[in-house]
């Protein structure tokens, strides 16, 4: 522990410190390699995690400061964070997503909404059945260069080796290695993490568990029965708790996925999509696989514009657009062609006709679908920006006495760092005295200011 | 019969079969580890259904001094048609339009490497385990140094396979361009060396790059390895459409006195380096819509279409005498 300021201080705070071991003692000897239980909203069933990567809040936290370190791409420029945002549900805003070292990828950044229940990950790849699978393609794919970190993988570990709080977080995420930098852990921590990006507290959700009658506007009600309805076929695709087809949870035996061509392209009449996205063919090379891709969770859309594989479509207004024409017409240009003609695509996009209420009606659902809280939660949010209000364990803007006892526990040394990441806002992987105080301090009076996300 | 003294052991170790019924007084033991993979009784050579005295002693011998192996080394060489590889060097007349290349990395695997026997036999090479460039029958070979403009690399190289193989005159050679089947679609982030290496993982493809050759300027890059993968049950690959592994058949050969050269002017020899089939990345990646890869798989050995080896066809590796 660093010991700075002890003069200033008055000796009451000394006291309540003291005070404060004791009870850590007895309450959390034994913190180390907590196992840790998801909080999933009502009605959403377990996530399936992997035998051999069961979920701790020590890897979670690793993660969660993994997923947002730039050292961890080749030039150090990028980090996952760049291309998944919080505040747009993790995604970056693009049509396509740009790469380290400025390279264009073909595809746009999906969200990680709910990416725990998914069964493939990509827009169009089964052969990534597992977060931990996919991790490597972001850190290593050359095709485009997205982190860029191949065969630099060692330099990187290095850059972390010498953070003071990496060597503590990666020890207590994985203890008892003689060097717990590898890459297995790197992927095993950053896929924990993306586990804990749980979304369900949308209005849908509140109204649909009976949590609250009213959280539904009547338009968003009446949205959702087109959206269910044989007429506009959307549930086909989009169904279940995540709006989406591809998805499994423990217990289920099935992983299903589900590859859809929706009709975007058509650019030789014979149902061709652009040559560097042709969706589930890339992978199988299969023709009938052509422009086929996983229908992704429709849950966050406000914040996840624009849409489609290649971010082709700009608003939701065209999305519907395009889904009551049945597909889209492209008139000129390289990849001119009538996509609603497409011979792959599914016979559930069929088209309609919708009264601009219905439209408005069909966007208000939509939109219910929308988790202000998913994309302000601190807990996933960049650890690097210290929480100002200093021992706040569980981001709750109060301070209390079990959180400050939690916080003593991480700077004696018996609790791991992961407990408390708020008890330490300088990053140097412990609890000083004088961040300790800070906590007594905002115990006894309240966090001061606005505590948030800003660097110091 | 002459005895010596390892007869004598081999014999005191047959007393109990000969005073018993078959069986009874066999040492407890699983069934299973009686028999080899073919089924045939262990120590059995000449398949006739015992173990006689002659098979037994060689057994005890083969205990003794380690089967008798003789130490081989495989000498490879990374060339560009006449020239050594190396890394960011401007090698002209490359192929089909003779243009300029400069090679930015060049690395592969190889597997299950067999020396042939005059009269045809392919007796197999087992590789010394030595944690780095060797797995099980997995070699890696690389010619790059790490020095720019190889920056994905890594400055250790590796042009030798080293192994033991059973006595004999060998004339020839035989091994797999790739890694195989079981050991291609594990979970990368913890395998051990030599598949440990971020450069040769394909992760989109669920495999390993059985080879790789980047070049420096124009991102021309060669990526070749198993395509059309698909799982047969959740997280275990069944199978590959385009398994993409080159079959490899050298003759004559010498482990002794001659050198494999692995020629990436050979190789390019039939593709045009500065054309680039529309819409596909630079280069080859393995994809079977791209029309360069036809003229570069066909030197390797590996038909296009079907991902299935045609060993004829193959002109990326001749033998050269050592120097
Ligand atoms: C250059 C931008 C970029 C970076 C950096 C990046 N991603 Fe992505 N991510 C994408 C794109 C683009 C896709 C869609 C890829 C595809 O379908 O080919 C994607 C897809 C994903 C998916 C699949 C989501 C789903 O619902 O199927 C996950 C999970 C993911 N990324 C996690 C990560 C992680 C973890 C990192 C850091 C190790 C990372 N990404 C870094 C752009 C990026
Ligand atoms: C046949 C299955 C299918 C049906 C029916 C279907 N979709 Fe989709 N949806 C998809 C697929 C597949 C994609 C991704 C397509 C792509 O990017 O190429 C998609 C993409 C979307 C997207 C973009 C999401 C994003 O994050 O980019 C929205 C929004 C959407 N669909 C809404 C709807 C609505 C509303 C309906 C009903 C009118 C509907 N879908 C019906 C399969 C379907």
């Amino acid at each position: 522990m660093r010991v700075i300021g002890i003069e200033k201080r008055r000796p009451l705070y000394f006291l309540l410190v003291g005070l404060l071991v004791y009870p850590v003692q007895a309450l959390y000897g034994t913190e180390a390699q907590m196992p840790y239980v998801l909080e999933l909203p009502t009605g959403f069933p377990k996530p399936k995690v992997p035998p051999d990567n069961a979920l701790s809040i020590e890897k979670i936290a690793l993660g969660r400061f993994l997923f947002y370190d730039r050292r961890l791409s080749g030039n150090q420029s990028q980090a996952c964070a760049s291309c998944h945002q919080q505040a747009l549900a993790f995604t970056d805003g693009r049509a396509r997503a740009v790469g380290s070292t400025g390279e264009v990828h073909p595809r746009s950044a999906m969200s990680l909404t709910n990416v725990a229940y998914a069964t493939a990950l990509g827009w169009a790849n089964p052969l990534l059945d597992s977060l931990e699978r996919q991790v490597l393609v972001p850190l290593f794919n050359e095709r485009p260069v997205e982190l860029g970190l191949t065969g630099k993988e060692e330099e990187a570990f290095d850059r972390l080796r010498t953070d003071l709080r990496y060597q503590r977080m990666f020890a207590e995420a994985f203890p008892d290695q003689r060097d717990p930098f590898t890459l297995g852990n790197v992927v095993k921590a950053i896929a924990s993490f993306e586990r804990t990006l749980i979304s369900g507290n949308t209005p849908y959700d509140r109204y649909v568990q009976g949590l609250d009658d009213h959280a539904l506007s009547e338009e968003a009600f009446f949205g959702g029965r087109l959206f269910f309805s044989e007429r506009l076929e959307c549930f086909h695709c989009h169904g279940g708790f995540n709006f989406t087809a591809s998805v499994t949870h423990e217990g289920n035996p099935f992983d299903e996925t589900s590859f859809q061509n929706n009709g975007l392209y058509n650019i030789d009449g014979r149902g061709s999509y652009p040559p560097d996205n042709t969706g589930l063919f890339e992978i199988t090379h299969i023709p009938s696989d052509m422009g086929r891709f996983k229908a992704p969770t429709l849950r966050n859309l406000s914040y996840t514009a624009p849409y489609m594989h290649d971010g082709s479509i700009a608003t939701l207004e065209e999305v519907i657009d395009h889904y009551a024409a049945g597909g889209r017409t492209i008139h000129s240009g390289p990849y001119a062609g009538d996509g609603s003609k497409n011979p792959y695509k599914s016979n559930f996009v069929r088209g309609f006709v919708l009264t601009e209420e219905e439209k408005q009606q069909l966007l208000a659902f939509l939109r219910s679908l929308d988790d202000p809280e998913f994309v302000t939660n601190p807990r996933f949010s960049d650890p690097f920006e210290p929480w100002a209000c200093v021992a706040d364990c569980n981001y709750d803007r109060t301070v209390t006495v079990d959180e400050l006892v939690r916080a003593v526990g991480l700077a004696l040394g018996i609790s791991p760092l992961a407990v408390c990441l708020p008890a330490d806002p300088s990053g140097e992987g412990d609890s000083t005295i004088d961040e300790l105080l800070q906590g007594v301090q905002a115990l006894l009076a309240g966090c001061q200011g606005t505590p948030g996300m800003t660097r110091p | 019969m002459k005895m010596n003294w390892r007869k004598a052991v081999a014999l005191f170790a047959m007393t109990p079969v000969w005073f018993a019924e078959p069986g009874r007084w066999a040492m407890a033991q699983d069934v299973s580890a009686r028999f080899d993979h073919r089924g045939q009784c262990v120590g059995d050579r000449n398949g006739d259904g015992q173990v006689t005295i002659d098979e037994l002693v060689a057994g005890v011998n083969n205990i003794l001094d380690g089967c008798g192996y003789t130490p081989v080394e495989i000498r490879f060489a990374g060339h560009v048609g006449d020239e050594p590889f190396h890394c960011g060097a401007t090698y002209p007349n490359v192929g089909r339009n003779l243009g300029e290349f400069t090679p930015s990395d060049f690395r592969f695997y190889i597997s299950n490497i067999r020396l042939i026997t005059p009269d045809d036999r392919e007796i197999p090479v087992l590789l010394e385990q030595d944690g780095m460039w060797q797995l099980e029958d997995i070699a890696l070979l690389d010619f790059e140094n790490k020095t720019s403009p190889c920056v994905n690399g890594t400055v250790q190289t590796n042009d030798t396979v080293r192994g033991r193989v059973a006595p004999g005159t060998y004339n020839g050679i035989r091994f797999v361009l790739g890694v195989p089947f079981r050991r291609n679609h594990g979970d990368a982030s913890v395998a051990p060396a030599p598949l440990s290496l971020t450069a040769m993982f394909w992760s989109w493809q669920a495999g390993y790059k059985f080879l790789r050759v980047d070049t420096a300027l124009d991102g021309y890059r060669i990526h070749v390895g198993s395509t059309g993968c698909y799982y047969a049950q959740p997280g275990v690959v069944g199978g590959c459409a385009r398994p993409n592994r080159a079959d490899i058949v050298l003759r004559p050969f010498s482990p002794q006195d001659d050198v494999i050269v692995a020629d990436l002017a050979a190789l390019l020899a039939d593709s045009d380096l500065g054309q680039n089939e529309e819409g596909t990345p630079p280069g080859c990646m393995s994809d079977p819509g791209d029309d360069d890869c036809d003229a570069l798989f066909r030197n390797l050995g590996v038909d296009f279409a079907s991902g299935q080896p045609v060993a004829a066809l193959q002109r990326f590796f001749r033998v050269m005498q050592r120097q």
